[in-house]
């Protein structure tokens, strides 16, 4: 009975615990996904975005907490994919700014993200803006922003053939003038 | 008196259509590819500094073929056509011969360098890297053609052949060429990399990408280039008074 009494209380006891344990868990977790719904990443710049290789432009995005506490140590960076070849690109060349930290947000903030990019390769991409919440394991993205960087091409024909055709011209014109002057000069 | 050796050669060979097609020759190729770089389709896909960057490399690099194949046969052709008893027999000392046949083989690298400023002014349009480009180009081509031709006249005084001289040049010349044109990928290994250091053709080229396509253009950021450039220099001109030092008049003036 004695016996019973010991098993059944300490089924009681563990059960409490685990209970405790989920519902932290739970809260832990809905505390994060509250923490992650409130902020957003939106791009601005979407409709500016297409160019054509060569060309600088600016990545206008913002980052709004909407949630009633701040956040803090908030890690933002891009992250772009080349469509045609469905792989992701390199940013090396593309931005100086690898990411942009932010040390504080308050509630009902709104925080500009300008990342200044250089379309290097011309082709189709998507581009995200990505959020790290320090000590949260979901991160937050904005939605895909889609663009076109077309191809440059530098013909430019009409100031290189002059200098192309000209310039062995002149020389030729030089060298002979010189030949003419010695003959003259031998003549004489 | 190297200003009568100099003067003399310059007559020589501006005077003739042997000096003076070197330009023409020059010309066209820097015409065939600003054409191509600025005309083809596929290959003006390429960053605009790109394009700067590769009509620099051909610049120096017909220069430097140039100038090495005419530095070749200056000196030697004295002795292949008997005229350097006379000279050595005038008062005239070594160093002012050598001296003369130097200035006169840096003055073809300066008539290419002229020739090649409109092709560099017209690829360079629209971008703020004339100035560096134009000025790159002259310095680096300058320590380079410089170098090579102390080392040529040094050879040219031990062989005293045209023919030796020119393929000994061309075999060297290609040996130090092949290298710098590797992707950087194969340059990645320890003796790869120092050996890409000590090469002059891989340090103009590395300089020129500094400044063309990195736009690093202060002497400053272009000193790890230009210092292997200088050593280079000073170390074919320290083999260069070497040679003039042990030269034996022996074979060239008789009864010597």
């Amino acid at each position: 009975m004695n016996n019973s009494n010991i098993s059944a209380k300490k089924l009681f006891t563990l059960a409490l615990l685990g209970s405790f344990i989920i519902l932290r868990m739970s809260y832990c977790h809905a505390q994060q996904r509250t923490a992650n719904r409130s902020l957003t990443l939106s791009i601005i710049s979407e409709k500016t975005l297409s160019g054509t290789a060569g060309d600088y432009v600016t990545v206008q995005s913002q980052i709004n907490n909407s949630g009633s506490q701040s956040l803090s140590d908030i890690t933002t960076y891009m992250s772009l994919v080349d469509e045609s070849n469905k792989t992701p690109v390199d940013l090396e060349d593309w931005s100086a700014e690898k990411g942009l930290y932010i040390g504080t947000i308050d509630s009902g903030q709104t925080l500009p993200l300008n990342w200044k990019i250089h379309f290097v390769k011309a082709g189709k991409y998507s581009l995200i803006i990505v959020a790290e919440i320090d000590g949260q394991e979901i991160p937050q993205v904005s939605t895909i922003v889609h663009f076109t960087v077309k191809p440059k091409r530098n013909l430019n024909p009409g100031q290189v053939l002059p200098v192309a055709l000209g310039t062995p011209i002149v020389v030729l014109f030089i060298i002979l003038l010189l030949n003419y002057k010695r003959n003259l000069h031998k003549s004489g | 008196m190297f200003k009568h050796i100099w003067f003399k050669e310059l007559r020589e060979r501006f005077y003739t259509w042997k000096g003076t097609l070197w330009l023409v020759i020059a010309s066209l190729v820097f015409s065939l590819v600003s054409y191509l770089l600025l005309t083809d389709k596929e290959l003006s896909l390429l960053d605009q500094t790109e394009m700067m960057w590769m009509l620099a490399k051909v610049i120096i690099g017909t220069g430097i073929l140039i100038v090495t194949i005419d530095a070749s046969s200056i000196i030697t052709d004295e002795f292949e056509k008997e005229t350097a008893e006379s000279l050595f027999l005038s008062p005239i000392r070594m160093r002012d011969f050598v001296l003369g046949k130097l200035l006169a083989s840096l003055t073809l690298w300066l008539f290419i360098f002229i020739v090649s400023i409109p092709y560099i002014i017209v690829t360079s349009v629209g971008t703020h890297l004339l100035l560096p480009f134009l000025f790159y180009v002259f310095l680096l081509g300058t320590l380079g053609v410089l170098g090579f031709i102390m080392f040529i006249f040094s050879i040219s005084l031990l062989f005293r052949s045209s023919k030796n001289t020119l393929t000994t040049s061309l075999i060297i010349l290609l040996a130090i060429a092949i290298p710098a044109l590797f992707p950087a990928m194969l340059k990645n290994n320890s003796l790869a990399a120092i050996l890409s250091k000590a090469n002059p053709i891989d340090n103009m080229f590395s300089s020129l990408d500094n400044v063309l396509v990195d736009y690093k253009a202060s002497l400053f950021n272009n000193w790890q280039f230009i210092f292997p450039l200088v050593l280079f220099c000073l170390i074919t001109f320290v083999f260069l008074v070497y040679v003039i030092k042990h030269f034996k008049l022996a074979g060239v003036v008789k009864n010597e």
